[in-house]
Protein backbone atom coordinates (compact mmCIF):
# COMPACT_ATOMS: atom_id res chain seq x y z
CA UNK A 1 0.00 0.00 0.00
CA UNK A 2 2.78 2.51 0.68
CA UNK A 3 4.43 2.18 -2.53
CA UNK A 4 1.30 3.42 -4.55
CA UNK A 5 1.62 6.86 -1.98
CA UNK A 6 5.47 6.97 -2.26
CA UNK A 7 4.87 6.78 -6.80
CA UNK A 8 1.99 9.61 -6.17
CA UNK A 9 4.79 11.49 -4.15
CA UNK A 10 7.28 10.46 -6.53
CA UNK A 11 4.83 11.71 -9.46
CA UNK A 12 3.80 15.14 -7.68
CA UNK A 13 8.05 16.22 -7.65
CA UNK A 14 8.90 14.94 -10.07
CA UNK A 15 6.15 15.34 -12.74
CA UNK A 16 4.19 18.51 -11.20
CA UNK A 17 6.71 20.17 -9.94
CA UNK A 18 8.47 21.09 -13.19
CA UNK A 19 5.25 21.51 -14.55
CA UNK A 20 4.82 24.29 -12.32
CA UNK A 21 8.00 25.63 -13.50
CA UNK A 22 7.82 25.56 -17.02
CA UNK A 23 3.78 26.93 -16.71
CA UNK A 24 4.99 29.79 -14.37
CA UNK A 25 8.27 31.05 -17.14
CA UNK A 26 8.90 30.90 -20.46
CA UNK A 27 7.38 31.48 -23.97
CA UNK A 28 3.67 31.08 -23.99
CA UNK A 29 3.26 27.71 -25.85
CA UNK A 30 5.65 26.24 -23.07
CA UNK A 31 3.34 27.27 -20.67
CA UNK A 32 0.18 26.31 -22.11
CA UNK A 33 1.76 23.17 -23.01
CA UNK A 34 2.83 22.20 -19.15
CA UNK A 35 -0.47 23.11 -18.01
CA UNK A 36 -1.84 20.67 -20.22
CA UNK A 37 0.85 18.00 -18.76
CA UNK A 38 0.26 18.67 -15.40
CA UNK A 39 -3.46 18.24 -15.68
CA UNK A 40 -2.63 14.60 -17.24
CA UNK A 41 0.07 14.49 -14.29
CA UNK A 42 -2.28 15.04 -11.47
CA UNK A 43 -4.82 12.92 -12.60
CA UNK A 44 -2.76 9.87 -13.03
CA UNK A 45 -1.57 11.13 -8.90
CA UNK A 46 -5.20 10.91 -8.02
CA UNK A 47 -5.48 6.98 -9.55
CA UNK A 48 -2.09 6.27 -7.66
CA UNK A 49 -3.52 8.02 -4.49
CA UNK A 50 -7.19 5.75 -4.82
CA UNK A 51 -5.23 2.92 -4.64
CA UNK A 52 -3.03 4.09 -2.26
CA UNK A 53 -5.77 4.78 0.33
CA UNK A 54 -7.41 1.73 -0.55
CA UNK A 55 -10.27 3.64 -1.52
CA UNK A 56 -11.32 3.74 -4.95
CA UNK A 57 -14.98 5.01 -5.11
CA UNK A 58 -15.11 8.48 -4.23
CA UNK A 59 -11.16 9.31 -5.26
CA UNK A 60 -11.59 7.84 -8.56
CA UNK A 61 -14.75 10.06 -9.43
CA UNK A 62 -12.30 12.77 -8.78
CA UNK A 63 -9.56 11.52 -11.51
CA UNK A 64 -12.24 10.83 -13.80
CA UNK A 65 -13.65 14.59 -13.47
CA UNK A 66 -10.10 15.79 -14.21
CA UNK A 67 -10.06 13.32 -17.25
CA UNK A 68 -13.12 15.32 -18.61
CA UNK A 69 -12.71 18.81 -17.61
CA UNK A 70 -8.56 19.05 -18.30
CA UNK A 71 -8.91 19.02 -21.60
CA UNK A 72 -11.67 21.54 -21.58
CA UNK A 73 -9.64 24.11 -19.52
CA UNK A 74 -6.86 23.39 -22.12
CA UNK A 75 -8.65 24.27 -25.01
CA UNK A 76 -10.42 27.21 -23.16
CA UNK A 77 -6.39 27.99 -22.98
CA UNK A 78 -6.08 27.96 -26.38
CA UNK A 79 -8.86 30.76 -27.40
CA UNK A 80 -7.54 32.85 -24.87
CA UNK A 81 -4.22 32.37 -26.39
CA UNK A 82 -4.84 32.17 -29.40
CA UNK A 83 -2.74 35.51 -31.29
CA UNK A 84 0.67 33.75 -29.43
CA UNK A 85 0.05 30.57 -30.54
CA UNK A 86 -0.83 31.16 -34.12
CA UNK A 87 2.70 32.83 -34.12
CA UNK A 88 4.38 30.63 -32.24
CA UNK A 89 3.03 27.49 -32.19
CA UNK A 90 4.44 24.70 -29.99
CA UNK A 91 7.43 22.09 -31.10
CA UNK A 92 8.40 18.76 -30.17
CA UNK A 93 6.10 15.98 -29.27
CA UNK A 94 8.28 14.02 -26.63
CA UNK A 95 6.29 15.43 -23.47
CA UNK A 96 3.43 14.24 -25.07
CA UNK A 97 4.50 10.55 -25.66
CA UNK A 98 6.14 10.62 -22.40
CA UNK A 99 3.08 11.65 -20.57
CA UNK A 100 1.30 9.11 -22.69
CA UNK A 101 3.42 6.29 -21.89
CA UNK A 102 3.14 7.42 -17.95
CA UNK A 103 -0.74 7.17 -18.12
CA UNK A 104 -0.49 3.46 -20.13
CA UNK A 105 1.94 2.87 -17.47
CA UNK A 106 0.14 3.57 -13.94
CA UNK A 107 -3.13 2.07 -16.12
CA UNK A 108 -1.80 -1.30 -17.01
CA UNK A 109 -0.72 -1.29 -12.72
CA UNK A 110 -3.50 -0.34 -11.74
CA UNK A 111 -5.60 -2.79 -13.64
CA UNK A 112 -3.17 -5.61 -13.07
CA UNK A 113 -3.29 -4.90 -8.87
CA UNK A 114 -7.33 -4.51 -8.37
CA UNK A 115 -9.84 -6.99 -8.84
CA UNK A 116 -12.12 -7.17 -11.64
CA UNK A 117 -14.97 -5.09 -11.28
CA UNK A 118 -16.12 -1.41 -11.11
CA UNK A 119 -12.67 -0.01 -10.21
CA UNK A 120 -11.21 -1.47 -13.46
CA UNK A 121 -13.86 -0.22 -15.74
CA UNK A 122 -13.42 3.25 -14.73
CA UNK A 123 -9.29 3.25 -14.65
CA UNK A 124 -9.95 2.23 -18.05
CA UNK A 125 -12.47 4.97 -19.09
CA UNK A 126 -9.89 7.40 -17.13
CA UNK A 127 -6.80 5.98 -19.02
CA UNK A 128 -8.81 6.35 -22.19
CA UNK A 129 -10.08 9.70 -21.72
CA UNK A 130 -6.71 10.69 -20.63
CA UNK A 131 -4.67 9.75 -23.94
CA UNK A 132 -8.08 10.75 -26.54
CA UNK A 133 -8.16 14.47 -24.44
CA UNK A 134 -4.26 14.60 -24.94
CA UNK A 135 -4.60 14.39 -28.53
CA UNK A 136 -7.25 16.61 -28.64
CA UNK A 137 -6.05 19.26 -26.79
CA UNK A 138 -2.49 19.20 -28.26
CA UNK A 139 -4.27 19.25 -31.75
CA UNK A 140 -5.60 22.06 -30.51
CA UNK A 141 -2.64 24.03 -29.24
CA UNK A 142 -1.04 23.33 -32.85
CA UNK A 143 -3.49 24.32 -34.88
CA UNK A 144 -5.42 27.38 -32.37
CA UNK A 145 -9.20 27.74 -32.87
CA UNK A 146 -9.77 30.46 -35.36
CA UNK A 147 -10.05 31.98 -38.83
CA UNK A 148 -7.76 33.62 -41.02
CA UNK A 149 -8.07 36.96 -38.90
CA UNK A 150 -6.56 35.37 -36.05
CA UNK A 151 -3.16 35.15 -38.25
CA UNK A 152 -3.38 38.83 -38.89
CA UNK A 153 -4.17 39.48 -34.72
CA UNK A 154 -0.70 37.12 -34.54
CA UNK A 155 1.38 39.58 -37.14
CA UNK A 156 0.00 42.54 -35.28
CA UNK A 157 0.91 40.93 -31.71
CA UNK A 158 4.03 40.23 -33.01
CA UNK A 159 5.24 43.76 -34.49
CA UNK A 160 3.65 45.59 -31.81
CA UNK B 1 4.62 7.40 4.17
CA UNK B 2 1.31 9.35 4.50
CA UNK B 3 2.71 12.78 5.93
CA UNK B 4 5.26 12.88 2.90
CA UNK B 5 2.43 12.90 0.83
CA UNK B 6 0.92 15.72 2.97
CA UNK B 7 4.06 17.66 3.16
CA UNK B 8 4.69 17.52 -0.71
CA UNK B 9 1.23 18.46 -1.37
CA UNK B 10 1.27 21.42 0.65
CA UNK B 11 4.99 22.53 -0.54
CA UNK B 12 3.34 22.67 -4.12
CA UNK B 13 0.48 24.66 -2.97
CA UNK B 14 3.35 27.19 -1.40
CA UNK B 15 4.84 27.40 -4.66
CA UNK B 16 2.65 27.43 -6.82
CA UNK B 17 0.75 30.64 -4.88
CA UNK B 18 3.73 32.28 -4.93
CA UNK B 19 4.24 31.98 -8.29
CA UNK B 20 0.67 33.16 -9.17
CA UNK B 21 1.45 36.36 -7.30
CA UNK B 22 5.12 36.86 -8.93
CA UNK B 23 3.66 36.61 -12.67
CA UNK B 24 2.63 39.73 -13.70
CA UNK B 25 0.45 39.43 -16.81
CA UNK B 26 -3.36 38.20 -15.75
CA UNK B 27 -3.61 36.05 -18.76
CA UNK B 28 -0.40 33.81 -18.14
CA UNK B 29 -1.39 34.32 -14.43
CA UNK B 30 -4.34 32.38 -15.33
CA UNK B 31 -2.50 29.53 -16.31
CA UNK B 32 -0.78 29.34 -12.99
CA UNK B 33 -3.92 29.74 -11.15
CA UNK B 34 -5.17 26.91 -12.57
CA UNK B 35 -2.02 24.66 -11.27
CA UNK B 36 -2.99 26.19 -8.26
CA UNK B 37 -6.51 24.65 -8.20
CA UNK B 38 -4.58 21.30 -9.33
CA UNK B 39 -2.77 21.46 -6.33
CA UNK B 40 -5.19 22.18 -4.14
CA UNK B 41 -7.50 19.58 -5.70
CA UNK B 42 -4.87 17.39 -4.41
CA UNK B 43 -3.96 18.55 -1.07
CA UNK B 44 -7.86 18.53 -0.03
CA UNK B 45 -7.97 14.75 -1.54
CA UNK B 46 -4.34 14.14 0.71
CA UNK B 47 -6.44 14.88 3.76
CA UNK B 48 -9.18 12.51 2.81
CA UNK B 49 -12.01 15.16 1.34
CA UNK B 50 -12.63 13.77 -1.97
CA UNK B 51 -15.62 15.94 -1.83
CA UNK B 52 -13.75 18.89 -1.49
CA UNK B 53 -11.63 18.64 -4.23
CA UNK B 54 -13.83 17.19 -6.26
CA UNK B 55 -15.76 20.47 -6.45
CA UNK B 56 -12.30 22.66 -6.39
CA UNK B 57 -11.49 20.57 -9.80
CA UNK B 58 -14.43 21.42 -11.46
CA UNK B 59 -14.31 25.06 -10.39
CA UNK B 60 -10.88 25.24 -10.95
CA UNK B 61 -10.14 23.54 -14.23
CA UNK B 62 -13.31 24.91 -15.89
CA UNK B 63 -14.89 27.52 -14.52
CA UNK B 64 -12.16 29.80 -13.56
CA UNK B 65 -10.43 29.96 -16.84
CA UNK B 66 -13.89 30.89 -18.77
CA UNK B 67 -14.29 33.51 -16.48
CA UNK B 68 -10.88 34.64 -17.05
CA UNK B 69 -10.88 34.32 -21.14
CA UNK B 70 -14.46 36.47 -21.30
CA UNK B 71 -13.32 39.48 -19.27
CA UNK B 72 -9.50 39.50 -20.53
CA UNK B 73 -11.10 39.63 -24.01
CA UNK B 74 -13.32 42.38 -23.26
CA UNK B 75 -10.71 44.23 -21.17
CA UNK B 76 -8.37 43.82 -24.62
CA UNK B 77 -11.49 44.71 -26.67
CA UNK B 78 -12.18 48.24 -24.87
CA UNK B 79 -8.27 49.10 -24.74
CA UNK B 80 -8.30 48.37 -28.49
CA UNK B 81 -11.61 50.55 -29.35
CA UNK B 82 -9.89 53.33 -27.38
CA UNK B 83 -7.76 55.34 -29.26
CA UNK B 84 -10.06 55.00 -31.94
CA UNK B 85 -13.54 56.75 -29.73
CA UNK B 86 -10.49 59.33 -29.05
CA UNK B 87 -9.65 59.87 -32.62
CA UNK B 88 -13.34 60.22 -33.41
CA UNK B 89 -14.25 62.62 -30.79
CA UNK B 90 -11.08 64.47 -31.66
CA UNK B 91 -12.38 65.42 -35.73
CA UNK B 92 -10.02 64.34 -38.70
CA UNK B 93 -6.85 65.52 -36.67
CA UNK B 94 -6.44 62.16 -35.27
CA UNK B 95 -6.49 60.04 -38.55
CA UNK B 96 -4.95 62.75 -41.11
CA UNK B 97 -1.76 63.64 -38.14
CA UNK B 98 0.12 60.47 -37.21
CA UNK B 99 -0.09 60.25 -33.61
CA UNK B 100 2.70 57.53 -34.28
CA UNK B 101 0.60 55.27 -32.28
CA UNK B 102 1.70 51.54 -34.13
CA UNK B 103 -1.69 50.17 -32.24
CA UNK B 104 -3.89 52.76 -32.73
CA UNK B 105 -3.05 52.74 -37.01
CA UNK B 106 -2.77 49.85 -37.63
CA UNK B 107 -6.39 48.22 -36.47
CA UNK B 108 -8.26 50.38 -38.54
CA UNK B 109 -7.69 47.92 -41.45
CA UNK B 110 -8.63 44.98 -39.52
CA UNK B 111 -12.13 45.47 -39.06
CA UNK B 112 -14.23 46.54 -36.27
CA UNK B 113 -16.91 44.20 -34.76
Amino acid sequence: MNGWLLAAAAGLVGGVAPALWGAATGPVRRRVGAQNTATLLVCLVLMLLAQGYARPGAYLDAALLLALLGPAGTLIYARLFAAELAGDPPRGRITGALSVLAAAAVVTALCAVTPPGRATVKTVLIGALLVAGNLVSTAALRHPPGGPDRAGEAERVRHG
Amino acid sequence: MADTVIVVALLLVAAAATAAVLVRDPARQALVLSMLGLCLAVVFLVLQAPDVALSQLAVGSALTPLLLLLSVRKVRHGVRRAPRERAGARGETGKTGGTGRPGGTGDDPGGAP
